[in-house]
């Protein structure tokens, strides 16, 4: 009886598959692993795909994992992927996607802070300030100060019917809005503010960031 | 049972003690039991522009302590019969002598025997503001059209929000109508929208209010006063009547009118 083959190779087009069984034992796994991947007639170099299936494994893991591939000097791994992920990071990924409402108006010394996106349905007044994680919309008069894409997303917008804010932030990037850029903007009614390429936030109008940021809308195609 | 009103602002200096006092006052010209109390311990003014100073024996935290009874603390002011009385603050200590829970039961006793207690707030957000508001139903807060005193009204709204008390009103206080006109101030409108808070009422700016308070009686006893007529008019308008707001054309109306009585020579 042969025994059950625990790490498949498979050869495309972009590189190597390596798919690897997720019903056997970690360590087996490894084992087996490090035989192929030092045994087998390699040559060249080939970019590889480490799939995972139904496999649940740690970052440590993981990092073993690509450190075995990486071991033999044929391989270099270019992404793992996995058929799972725990729950805590899916609930993680589900707040940072969802959107959070305020209703009311930011005054003044107050903070309101969100993993998503954050709608504000009132003002934001001078000193006020939003953060968000994802994209900040501000459905009346942003007067105060905005932070869109905290964790790090260089695509986030922030939006308002009114923009008149006295510091923005997009990322890590921030703007005063003290000199040109108000008086650029005489009339701050319908806008939004975005990272542009060159690094700093740009001011357009509200009708710009369908051209400017089309992932943002979840309807595709025209109806 | 009665009410008990806070009156604040955040700001100093834009005329919470003088509102305190006229308001007070023009609620016991209505015919209300008042009892005015001034938690603004370490610099009380109240007892100075109702003109009571010399007249204080035990204060509000000779009462807190239990060195003396409520009632042998509050000063009556014998211009009002039975109807206004103070509760002055202690001079000698400072803001920390006295805690929320403690003003709470205070002026829940207070509420049993009178209309309206009415809260005079120290400047600042710290531990006077919160004695403060702490017993109150609703709130007042004051402002002057200048942005500084805006936005720390802004900041006040923002804190009595998280209350449990009814949503403040504003009092628009120091109104110079030609500045005001001409746009170098901010104006009624345009305050009233970015604090998005009912409007009580506007104060004309006159100097008869600075005059009045250095010698002891409100400015509202004078139903002459421009000033003293905002004061009336708010007064009713907490007890329940509609009032509508004071005109501010009156000064440039009667250059006008001696205009065309020129012309008219």
């Amino acid at each position: 009886m042969t025994k059950k083959q625990l790490v498949y190779i498979k050869g495309t087009k972009d590189g190597l598959v390596l798919r690897l069984d997720d019903q056997c034992a970690y360590a087996e796994l490894v084992e087996e692993l490090k035989r192929k991947v030092s045994d087998e007639a390699i040559d060249g170099q080939a970019e590889v795909s480490l799939q995972l299936g139904n496999r649940f494994c740690t970052e440590e893991q993981i990092k073993e994992l690509i450190a075995c591939v990486d071991s033999s000097p044929h391989l270099r791994v270019s992404r793992v992927q996995s058929d799972v992920i725990s729950i805590e990071e899916s609930n993680h990924r589900i707040l940072e996607r969802q959107s959070e409402t305020f209703v009311g108006i930011v005054r003044s010394g107050q903070v309101v802070r969100a993993q998503g996106d954050l709608v504000v349905v009132g003002d934001v007044n001078p000193n006020g300030k939003v953060i968000a994680g994802g994209n900040v919309f501000v459905l009346g008069r942003l007067k105060g100060m905005a932070h869109a894409g905290a964790n790090g997303n260089k695509d986030a917008v922030i939006a308002a019917s009114w923009l008149e804010a006295t510091h923005l932030m997009i990322n890590e990037s921030l703007e005063t809005m003290t000199d040109e850029l108000t008086i650029l903007s005489e009339q701050p009614e319908m806008e939004c503010a975005y990272l542009h390429a060159n690094g700093f936030i740009a001011i357009d109008r509200l009708q710009e960031l369908r051209l400017l940021r089309p992932q943002l809308s979840t309807f595709k195609g025209g109806s | 049972m009665g009410e008990a009103i806070v009156i604040t602002s955040g700001k100093g200096g834009v005329g919470k003690t003088t509102t305190t006092a006229n308001l007070g006052t023009a609620l016991a010209l209505q015919g209300k039991k008042v009892c005015l109390i001034d938690t603004d311990i370490g610099l009380r003014n109240l007892d100075v522009v109702l003109g009571l100073e010399n007249r204080i024996i035990y204060d509000l935290v000779d009462v807190i302590e239990g060195r003396c009874k409520v009632h042998q603390a509050l000063v009556k002011d014998k211009r009002f019969d039975d109807k206004l009385y103070l509760l002055p603050a202690a001079q000698t200590t400072d803001k920390n002598a006295i805690n929320p829970e403690q003003m709470k039961e205070l002026i829940t006793e207070l509420k049993r025997d009178y209309d309206y207690v009415v809260i005079d707030c120290p400047a600042g957000i710290e531990q006077g503001y919160k004695n403060a508001v702490a017993g109150a139903d609703r709130a007042i807060v004051v402002t002057t059209p200048e942005i500084s005193a805006v936005r720390d009204a802004d900041r006040i709204i923002g804190l009595l929000e998280q209350e449990d008390i009814a949503p403040p009103k504003l009092i628009i206080n120091r109104i110079r109508q030609h500045l005001m006109k001409s746009g170098d101030a901010l104006d009624v409108n345009e305050i009233t929208t970015h604090l998005s808070i009912d409007l009580l009422g506007i104060i004309m700016d006159d100097e008869s209010v600075i005059t009045s308070s250095n010698k002891g009686e409100p400015v509202v006893m004078d139903p002459t006063n421009r000033a003293a007529i905002g004061y009336r008019n708010i007064a009713r308008r907490i007890l329940g009547e509609s009032v509508p707001l004071m005109s501010m054309d009156q000064e440039r109306k009667g250059v006008f009118s001696k205009l065309i009585s020129i012309f008219s020579k």
